[in-house]
């Protein structure tokens, strides 16, 4: 026998103890969140009513708030994760209340703490919680925290950034994303730097000029989205030689957005042949946007495009575009492509 | 010759194989389930991230770079649940997108049920042409109140491939989920799914959402309203299968950087990259696994710098097979696929253009995805025959079998036990021990069955065989009354 029989018994004996104490570790898992959810159940409901009352706005004289304060021990720290909790969801007087409960409470004090926590959890929850609470004065912890080797830390900070507003963050968020196997996900940064104020429109222009793809369709999204005009040359400039297409359609879009009337000429240079079908189309559409008559002519010439969604996106840009752009039209009544933006167009109009 | 020399010379076979194979299918099966055990491990790494995330207050809602979607959703013969299904896709929660429902030349009355429920005018569309279709184009249908974004296009039938290809043409949006027509998402799902693509909106190409069956659970019009275990053990021996190597398998590939299975029932990809790589292979069965392995193929052989990944959080639920014949028809697909796509692509193999896919992911699939059935069968003949011929000791045997089948319930039990703790979808106590006699159970002609049809499979496509998709009997799901 090449197997020996004691070493396969023996084997066999710890394959089925591990199973059974998988079995017991499924077990447990269910049965310590079940009991966790009961304890907390229970430990919150004194709490409940007051916690109700701040949160509502109904606590005039503060009582409540006052009542929460007093929670000790487990009860706080269950009372403070459920506040935690609240203050995603509300605004104003009543979160101001609640965050200064958490004050008393120690909880933010010790988030500050967390963020030099040697577990990535702790830190996370402990960024989290500064956003929450607004806690402008942690902004540099914050910062630093941009660049933890935790991906989860990153979004947090940033995140908590975001909530607390403060647009000296920007330029640091901004340059977080492009850093080396530490980048700052995209999404986090755009969400973050959305909820910032005017301020910011300085860094994202310095972030059209980023080495990184990701930072600069970031930085050309947002000039877009918040109407940014400072951005404009850059985003002319990367529209037509950024070397990433997801970039230039981007930049197309924000153009589209906040371009002036001689911008329908930039973005008509991209929608030739030779350039990807998606940038064309990008192009065209952000034409439209801009509804400069001086673009008739280039979306006419479009109408007979061998690809048939930009025909359409062309003839829909020239229906919106009034009587200059719909005598454009002339002669291509018949085309599959007019008619079906015709169509399209006149059911949106009956339905608005 | 005589019985008895027959007998004699059978032994001494049995003897020899036995002898030459039976520490390298013990290496074989260890390996095979460590494997298995040590992409769960990546999973549960994946998960606790992930906990972090969920236990955070970083909900996102798609805000910002959140990419528009068009859900493509081929139909043939759906006129059951045509309706509720694109009815759920159009209300999912998601800032930007659009139900492309390709009617594939259904002979039911999917269309008329489509035209009544949305009131469908013709629009005088062309089509783009971006990715070659033979079909015929019979119309294009948009709904009448101008707002519902909702285009559904009827085409003469050619089959599921051919009728995804038109739905890529077809799609204006950036991203194109394919979805099967039964496929019930998460209302959430997208927000999920295309988180990825929001966080790297310049390198991803395509992400797969974690699927889970459907069966047993109550469904409210096309929304899970609760999550139960099936009601009878084939569909539970494939829930657990599903846990093991689809959510767990894969997100541990995900993490390794080697994911080359997107499954059809739910994937997400770039349409321009798609289109790019000229969309899927109507000549193949298994299209899902070749179009991932072209974009791989495609992007690593320009030097490019892209990412694919896995979303565990759960996105789809669809109905698993529940007879026997049905299952037979899917593993033999799915494993002829496989094969084909394998050998198709066997040039990646130890290419160190190819990275993880070509030095891990490819020769792992190769050795215990597509080779893993024949060595079972080897040991489903051996063993027995062994046994007859009595040149196998039996206790020995036994306890072989108990150690072979008990390390393959163990990296079951794992994969539950992560899955509790990260995901815990079933509330009922009696769902554990459902599960776990599942995954004992599965060991117990469920899996030599599987093995049987994974090798017709394959054997059909050697003989060239041509292929016929078959008849997916669905029983519909548990709709509560009005």
């Amino acid at each position: 026998m090449i197997v020996g029989a004691a070493l396969l018994l023996g084997a066999t004996i710890v394959v089925l103890g591990a199973c059974l104490l998988l079995i017991l570790g499924v077990i447990a898992v269910r049965a310590r969140r079940h009991s966790r959810s009961k304890r907390d159940e229970m430990l919150l409901s004194p709490l409940r009513p007051p916690l109700i009352t701040v949160a509502s706005g109904e606590d005039d004289d503060g009582s409540a708030a006052e009542e929460l304060t007093w929670a000790t021990g487990v009860s706080r720290t269950v009372l403070d994760r459920n506040i935690a909790d609240l203050l995603t969801k509300i605004r104003g007087a009543p979160a101001e209340q609640l965050v200064r409960v958490l004050e008393v409470h120690g909880a933010v004090d010790a988030a500050v703490g967390d963020l030099s926590s040697r577990s990535s959890v702790k830190r996370a929850r402990g960024a989290q919680l500064l956003g929450l609470a607004r806690a402008a004065h942690t902004v540099p912890l914050l910062v630093d925290a941009l660049r933890d080797e935790s991906v989860e830390v990153r979004n947090s900070a940033a995140y908590a950034l975001g909530l607390i507003g403060d647009a000296s963050a920007a330029g640091p968020i901004l340059a977080a994303i492009g850093v080396p196997d530490r980048g700052l996900p995209a999404a986090t940064a755009a969400e973050a730097l959305q909820s910032m104020g005017v301020g910011i429109s300085e860094v994202l222009r310095e972030g059209l000029k980023d080495e990184n793809a990701r930072t600069r369709m970031v930085a050309a999204h947002l000039s877009g989205e918040r109407s940014f005009t400072r951005g404009l040359p850059e985003l002319r400039h990367l529209l037509a030689h950024d070397p990433d297409v997801t970039v230039r359609e981007t930049c197309a879009v924000a153009i589209g957005r906040l371009g002036r009337g001689e911008d329908a000429d930039v973005l008509a240079r991209h929608t030739g042949a030779t350039e990807p079908l998606p940038l064309r189309r990008a192009c065209v559409t952000a034409i439209g946007e801009l509804g400069e008559p001086g673009a008739v002519p280039t979306l006419a010439g479009l109408l007979g495009d061998p690809d048939p969604r930009l025909a359409e996106l062309a003839a829909g840009a020239l229906i919106t575009m009034g009587a200059e752009g719909r005598d454009a039209l002339a002669g291509h009544e018949d085309d599959a492509a007019v008619r079906s933006a015709r169509l399209v167009a006149d059911l949106q109009k009956s339905a608005a | 010759m005589s019985w008895d020399a027959f007998i004699e010379g059978l032994r001494s076979f049995v003897v020899w194989v036995m002898d030459v194979s039976s520490v390298p299918i013990l290496v074989y099966f260890v390996l095979i389930n460590t494997s298995l055990l040590t992409l769960i491990v990546l999973a549960y790494l994946e998960f606790r991230a992930q906990q972090r995330r969920r236990a955070s207050a970083l909900s996102w809602q798609g805000a910002g770079l959140a990419p528009g979607v068009s859900l493509l959703v081929p139909a043939y013969n759906e006129e059951a649940g045509i309706v509720t299904a694109v009815k759920s896709f159009l209300t999912l929660r998601y800032p930007r997108h659009e139900v492309v429902v390709i009617d594939d030349g259904s002979t039911d009355a999917t269309f008329a049920r489509l035209e009544e429920a949305f009131d469908l005018v013709p629009v005088p569309r062309e089509l783009p042409r971006e990715i070659p279709v033979r079909a015929r184009v019979l119309g294009v249908f948009v709904p009448r109140d101008g707002r519902t974004r909702l285009v559904v296009v009827r085409k003469e039938n050619s089959g599921k491939t051919e009728a995804l290809n038109l739905g890529i043409n077809a799609a204006s949006e950036p991203l194109v989920a394919m979805l099967d027509g039964d496929s019930i998402l998460e209302p959430d799902g997208l927000l999920h799914v295309t988180r990825p693509f929001a966080d790297d909106p310049t390198r991803m190409v395509a992400t797969g959402g974690a699927i889970r069956p459907v069966n047993g659970s109550r469904v409210l019009s096309g929304r899970i309203v609760r999550v139960e275990m099936p009601q009878t053990w084939l569909p539970r021996i494939q829930l657990v299968e599903y846990l093991r190597a689809f959510l767990l398998g894969r997100t541990g590939w995900s993490r390794l950087g080697g994911l080359i299975l997107i499954s059809g029932a739910f994937g997400l990809f770039r349409r321009d990259v798609v289109v790019e790589v000229g969309g899927l292979d109507p000549g193949t069965i298994g299209e899902d696994f070749e179009l991932v392995m072209r974009i791989h193929k495609r992007l690593r052989d320009e030097g490019r710098d892209y990412r694919i990944e896995f979303v565990p959080e759960p996105v789809s639920w669809t109905e698993v097979p529940v007879t026997a014949r049905v299952l037979r028809n899917q593993r033999r697909r799915w494993q002829r696929g496989l094969w084909e796509t394998l050998w198709a692509y066997r040039a990646m193999l130890f290419r160190p253009r190819y990275g993880r896919i070509g030095w891990v992911a490819l020769p792992y699939y190769w050795l215990f995805e597509l080779i893993a059935p024949l060595l079972e069968l080897l040991g489903i003949i051996i063993v027995p025959l062994g046994l007859l011929l009595g040149v196998v000791d039996v206790p020995f045997a036994v306890l072989f079998l108990v150690l072979a089948y008990g390390y393959a319930v163990l990296v079951t039990l794992a994969a539950m036990v992560v899955d509790e703790w990260a995901f815990h979808k079933h509330d009922r106590w009696r769902a554990i021990w459902q599960t776990v006699a599942s995954s004992v159970l599965e060991n117990f002609g469920y899996r030599q069955a599987t093995v049987w049809w994974r090798l017709e499979g394959m054997w059909a496509s050697l003989r060239r065989k041509k292929h016929v998709w078959g008849v997916m009997t669905r029983t519909g799901f548990d709709e509560d009354p009005a």
